[in-house]
């Protein structure tokens, strides 16, 4: 998901220069101008979530902690893992390293890794507007 | 002069150039529309008269806009060349007449087709929903959307000259080309790390399965994509995601519920069983609904590189549409649609 800030610029870029210009009405085309400078005061009020970034640390937080409990897989764990992008490498050396590991290792690991993305996901619903339950 | 009309002297004074026989061509009932995600196209008639005889011909012209959604994948030149393949076979498509790569004509490469007739009712609108639900009820046009493809499966890939799209080699490869061709999209694109699409992507290599058979197959065959006229498909539209591959690929994006949001028919057009059904008996190929599990997979992770390709334009500032901007969101809906068919 585009963060907050830099979605709100480009869409004011896009009020300015594309819209705003064909609008041919008079009074139209001054409110797709002020729509723009009044998203521009928006944009210094807006943060990101941090409730949901909150939530993403500690849930990977707790996945890292379980995983270490798993002694084939807990060598597979770096200290920079503890990110979204950590994530990404984890899932990815997982795989990569499937054949070595036991069938049940592998399973637990990613059982594990799909609940933590679970929660991830459900915070970017929550954004996107279709959380569940 | 509008950017419009600009174009319109531009796209006569082309036609005059490609038709010299063609006396007082110009062109009219002009429209240019931002239909497409990826291409522009420019819908009129050119008038001439030719050996004393007034004619008229409805065009289409279809244009690069430089950064659309398949960014490098894009090829206007390779979806030319299959409109004009295909124009030998029974397949239902418009003819392709000439393709330009100068970008000083219209700002891009553009090729000019025949202009179908017939209405292209859009399946996410409650009045295409109306228009397929009707449809559906009187028959013909579901009989026509299955004998469509099938047309497409069925067809002499190789006698029509389509191989030069890439011929898959045995067992995974075409799989395995599909999922890199859909990482490269996602690698081009600004984001920031998707780990539930990490975990998709690294599931469906580790899943792949083999293709049985090779065909030609469209990519996104569903309404929305097929010019309908006299409750039957008059030509199949957006060629730009055809392969030579599995024909349960294009089974699957029927079956999927990606393309019949709100309706019980797949594709909003054609019920689920009488699909399998005739599909199987105009191919022979018999459908396996396992491997079209798969590819419903596969789809959301094309659906999702396709939106972060969308949603980084608007963001890195080459795409000012804002309809692209609005794909961002769509991002964890499609990868939350994966997980539950992954069980989580």
């Amino acid at each position: 998901m585009i963060a907050a800030r830099q979605l709100i610029s480009e869409i004011v870029t896009s009020l300015r220069e594309v819209i705003a210009p064909a609008v041919a009405e008079p009074y139209a085309k001054s409110q797709a101008y002020m729509a723009a400078v009044v998203l521009e005061f928006v944009a210094r009020q807006v943060e990101e979530r941090s409730d949901i970034e909150a939530e993403k640390h500690a849930a990977l937080m707790e996945l890292m902690r379980d995983l270490a409990r798993l002694p084939e897989v807990s060598a597979l764990i770096r200290g920079d893992h503890l990110s979204e992008a950590g994530l990404c490498d984890l899932i990815e050396h997982l795989y990569g390293a499937r054949a070595r590991l036991d069938d049940a290792t592998f399973a637990a690991a990613n059982r594990r890794i799909r609940q933590t993305l679970r929660e991830l996901l459900d915070g970017e619903l929550k954004v996107a507007g279709k959380a569940e339950g | 002069m509008s950017t419009e009309q600009a174009a319109q002297e531009k796209i006569a004074g082309y036609l005059r150039a490609k038709m010299p026989q063609a006396r007082d061509l110009m062109l009219t009932d002009f429209t240019h529309s931002a239909g497409g995600w990826s291409h522009e196209i420019y819908l009129f008639y050119a008038q001439w008269t030719e050996d004393g005889r007034a004619m008229r011909q409805g065009l289409c012209v279809r244009k690069d806009p430089g950064a659309g959604l398949l960014r490098e994948l894009s090829d206007l030149r390779e979806q030319f060349r299959v409109i004009k393949a295909l124009e030998a076979t029974s397949a239902p498509t418009s003819k392709a007449y000439w393709y330009e790569e100068d970008p000083s004509l219209l700002g891009g490469p553009f090729f000019v087709m025949e202009k179908v007739e017939g209405e292209v009712p859009n399946p996410w609108s409650r009045a295409g929903k109306e228009f397929y639900a009707e449809a559906a009820k009187r028959g013909k046009l579901p009989r026509s959307f299955v004998e469509a493809l099938a047309s497409l499966h069925n067809l002499d890939w190789r006698a029509a000259g389509l191989d030069f799209l890439g011929v898959p080699g045995a067992g995974k490869d075409f799989v395995l080309r599909e999922i890199a061709k859909w990482e490269s999209l996602i690698a081009q694109s600004i984001r920031k790390p998707e780990p539930m699409l990490t975990e998709l992507i690294m599931w469906l290599k580790a899943n792949a399965p083999e293709a049985r058979r090779l065909a030609f197959v469209h990519g996104a065959y569903r309404t929305g994509n097929l010019i309908v006229k006299d409750d039957a498909i008059a030509a199949v539209i957006d060629w730009e995601l055809q392969v030579i591959g599995d024909p349960m690929y294009d089974v699957a994006y029927v079956l999927s519920d990606l393309n019949r949001e709100g309706s019980p028919l797949l594709s909003c057009i054609v019920e689920r069983d009488f699909f399998l059904d005739y599909y199987q008996q105009l191919t022979g190929i018999a459908i396996d609904l396992e491997v079209c599990r798969y590819y419903d997979l596969l789809y959301a992770m094309r659906s999702t590189a396709f939106w972060l390709s969308a949603s980084g334009l608007f963001a890195e500032g080459r795409n000012k549409d804002l309809r692209l901007a609005r794909t961002t969101y769509s991002v964890p809906v499609v990868l939350n649609m994966a997980a539950k068919a992954l069980g989580f």
